[in-house]
């Protein structure tokens, strides 16, 4: 027997480095949460963590963290039923919205709800944006940080895609009126809509994740800009200036090659780079590898790879059970309680754990913490799955596994 | 946020004379509940480099302890071993360790484990030097210091001092050995151990963990105040001194003044610790140097106190303190007219 650990054994061991639990919430037994991460402070001051669980039967979940220490639930709402699931939010102010994505397509209910939590105990539905339709599966995805328009990963009553994969698209929504949400713009990759001119774009040959917008970043600072990744599409940048008419200015088509499923294309804002990544959705290391790039942006119409996001030995990693790759950034979100860098990068590898990297020097980022909990109890893959971050504006981190654990409350360099 | 010693696993190296129990001084360590995260480096596995009973698992190479601590033998060299150790810690290999302790030979000298920690890039990244204890045998120390060279330097670079076996050699033997540890080495504080029982706290958190500069964690690791002048009372040899400057320098005017002194009498500067008011810098530039080689400057987020003044102390072997500090006035007033 070598003194060496066995995948299980490694699985089940938390390791850290610059990162220290502060506290640990499974969430009422339902540990389970998705890609919505999103911190309200509410008008008596309170700081209210909102969580899009990743599947049914709880739709979200509302921590109170103003003491890290302690945090406690004070809301946990269900969905209708077992086919949709919620999986993404946003908050700003009191208004949250909420994404819904069914497993079938023609099912309900599919598209957003935007809801009043002004009292975070009892948030109060203002309005449901329908997304439905025969070839809809509704809303993966809600970006929503300025109060006036949620940019929406959605299908649609009158989309008909042309792979049954890329049920998806961009939707601009203006919810200016929150009880009236109203489409103002659309896109869509070219060749995915029955009827388009140009023709179907090709599928990826071993992996075909499709042609759909996963998360999409719009902020404040480059109200003109929409950056979408756009799964096997890869990276692109669109031009919104005129919100009716997206336009593309630029495509980084990295897969083939790499095995697609572009995840994530943030903007770091005053440094003409961008952070995209992959998202591994496939156990035990089947679609390695799937990383974080750096990308030079100093000319937006020629995309070029600069460095990846260092991470340990898929050797390793691959062998504990479950996804082990890139997911979910911290994505510098506007907001009052957000952690804002254009350098620091806090990301989340499923198996692989939360991890932090100094991306000063672009060529050679370096990690500069991880945490990578033990496998949760009742893990059904035997190991941590890290899924989603959301870092505060004192750098504390709040992440979450996909399947048991709940939420993870972090410090860094205590 | 990002803070250039906070997150770096801290490194205590025990030295000490042969036979002044280092072994037994890290087991009694490795059974605290508190040490229970430690991966220890030793020269070799002896019969008794680990208690049997603390051994749980074990290769030619590593063994696993059963209170969750992990002892690996020095393969190659230091660098390449701890390394190797961070490596597999990422990887999640080995236990997480949050501590090392490197057991030296009792004849080794201590400085090339020191400079090994400044000079490697991926260490000087992930490690830190937290301490070095010196264990000093009470029945043959006095000895020992007498006779052969190493011990001198183990002293002279120890942050602590522990005298072993004074239960064995007595009190007055045990006074004497300890005035003559004050004298090579008059800032590092000097607790006696029966046993290996010695209170931890004394041996760990020593270097500085971080760049907020609070004044108890900056005595700790400069020592104990010793601005008396310089101690050369019995060994003219090893002497320690603190030299102090009011006014700012600039860096271009202390490195200078390293760099030539390090280049001129390198093996003889034994250590140096100081913080150095920086013209134009809001907190204080952390030092420290073995013999020619310093680690990279760490600057503080603040001063820990109203005195913001220069304090650098020396531990040298035949350079007496008005060289050095000649040398500060010369090189100091070369970069000021330059």
């Amino acid at each position: 027997m070598k003194p060496t650990m066995s995948p299980q054994a490694q699985a089940a061991q938390t390791i850290s480095r610059n990162m220290t639990l502060i506290s640990h919430n499974e969430l009422a037994g339902f540990g389970g949460i998705g890609e919505g991460i999103n911190m309200q402070v509410t008008k008596d001051g309170r700081r209210i963590l909102w969580l899009a669980h990743e599947s049914a039967p709880k739709n979200f979940t509302a921590v109170d963290v103003s003491d890290v220490k302690n945090p406690k639930v004070i809301c946990q709402t269900d969905l209708p039923h077992e086919r949709v699931r919620s999986n993404s939010l946003d908050v700003v102010g009191d208004i949250m919205v909420v994404a819904y994505q069914t497993k079938k397509v023609g099912d309900k209910p599919a598209g957003m709800d935007i809801f009043d939590i002004s009292t975070p105990e009892k948030p109060k539905l203002i309005s449901h944006f329908d997304a439905s339709g025969p070839h809809s599966r509704g809303a993966h995805c809600v970006w929503f940080v300025d109060g006036e328009y949620v940019h929406l990963t959605s299908g649609s009553g009158d989309f008909e895609p042309t792979h049954s994969n890329d049920f998806q698209f961009y939707r601009i929504i203006d919810v200016r009126n929150p009880s009236k949400p109203v489409e103002v713009g659309r896109w869509h990759y070219p060749g995915t809509h029955k009827g388009d001119k140009e023709a179907p774009p090709p599928r990826h040959p071993k992996f075909d994740g499709g042609y759909r917008p996963h998360n999409i970043n719009v902020f404040p600072e480059r109200p003109d800009r929409a950056y979408v990744a756009y799964l096997d599409g890869g990276a692109l940048i669109l031009d919104i200036s005129d919100k009716s008419k997206p336009k593309m200015i630029t495509n980084w088509r990295y897969s083939p090659p790499y095995n697609g499923f572009c995840h994530t294309v943030m903007p770091l804002l005053g440094r003409d780079l961008l952070l995209v990544t992959d998202e591994c959705t496939k156990d035990d290391g089947l679609d390695w590898p799937k990383l974080g790039w750096v990308v030079n942006a100093s000319v937006e119409t020629n995309l070029v790879p600069m460095s990846t996001l260092p991470l340990p030995p898929v050797e390793n990693f691959a062998k504990r059970g479950g996804r082990y790759g890139a997911h979910n950034i911290h994505e510098n979100l506007p907001g009052p309680a957000s952690f804002r860098s254009n350098s620091i990068i806090v990301g989340t590898f499923f198996n692989g754990g939360v991890r932090a990297f100094d991306t000063s020097n672009p060529y050679q980022p370096q990690e500069i913490a991880y945490y990578v909990p033990g496998a949760p109890k009742l893990s059904p893959k035997g190991s941590i799955q890290i899924n989603d971050v959301w870092v505060d504006e004192k750098g504390l981190v709040y992440t979450v596994d996909r399947f048991a654990g709940g939420l993870y409350i972090i410090e860094m360099n205590p | 946020m990002l803070d250039a010693l906070s997150g770096r696993f801290p490194v205590s190296v025990v030295t000490g004379f042969l036979g002044s129990g280092k072994t037994t001084l890290i087991n009694k360590l490795l059974k605290r509940p508190d040490m229970n995260r430690v991966a220890v480096i030793v020269n070799e596995f002896g019969e008794q480099a680990v208690d049997n009973d603390l051994v749980e698992v074990s290769s030619e190479q590593m063994m696993l302890l059963n209170n969750g601590c992990l002892c690996c033998v020095l393969r190659g060299d230091l660098q390449e071993t701890l390394r190797d150790l961070y490596v597999k810690r990422r990887n999640g290999d080995i236990i997480d360790f949050t501590r090392v302790i490197i057991e030296t030979t009792g004849l080794a000298d201590p400085a090339p484990v020191m400079q090994t920690l400044m000079t490697d890039d991926m260490l000087l990244a992930n490690y830190r030097l937290d301490c070095v204890v010196t264990l000093a045998d009470a029945v043959n120390g006095l000895e020992q210091l007498e006779t052969m060279q190493e011990p001198v330097k183990q002293a002279a670079l120890a942050d602590r001092i522990v005298i072993t076996k004074s239960d064995l050699a007595g009190d007055e033997v045990t006074a004497q050995l300890e005035e003559r540890l004050r004298e090579l080495n008059p800032q590092a504080p000097i607790r006696r151990a029966v046993n290996g029982e010695i209170d931890l706290e004394f041996l760990i958190n020593v270097g500085l963990r971080n760049i907020k500069g609070k004044l108890e964690d900056i005595e700790r690791w400069m020592g104990e105040p010793d601005e008396h002048g310089e101690h050369h009372r019995h060994d003219e040899r090893v002497k320690s001194f603190c030299l102090r400057y009011q006014e700012p320098m600039t860096w271009t005017a202390f490195s200078q003044t390293m760099e030539v002194l390090g280049a001129l009498r390198g093996s003889d500067l034994l250590r140096v610790k100081g913080l150095i008011n920086v013209a134009e810098h809001k907190g204080p530039m952390v030092i420290q140097g073995v013999q020619h080689l310093f680690h990279p400057p760490v600057e503080l987020e603040n001063w820990p106190s109203a005195d913001h003044s220069t304090r650098i102390v020396f531990i040298t072997r035949n350079i007496p303190r008005e060289a050095v500090a000649n040398l500060f006035a010369a090189v100091g007033a070369v970069t000021a007219a330059a």
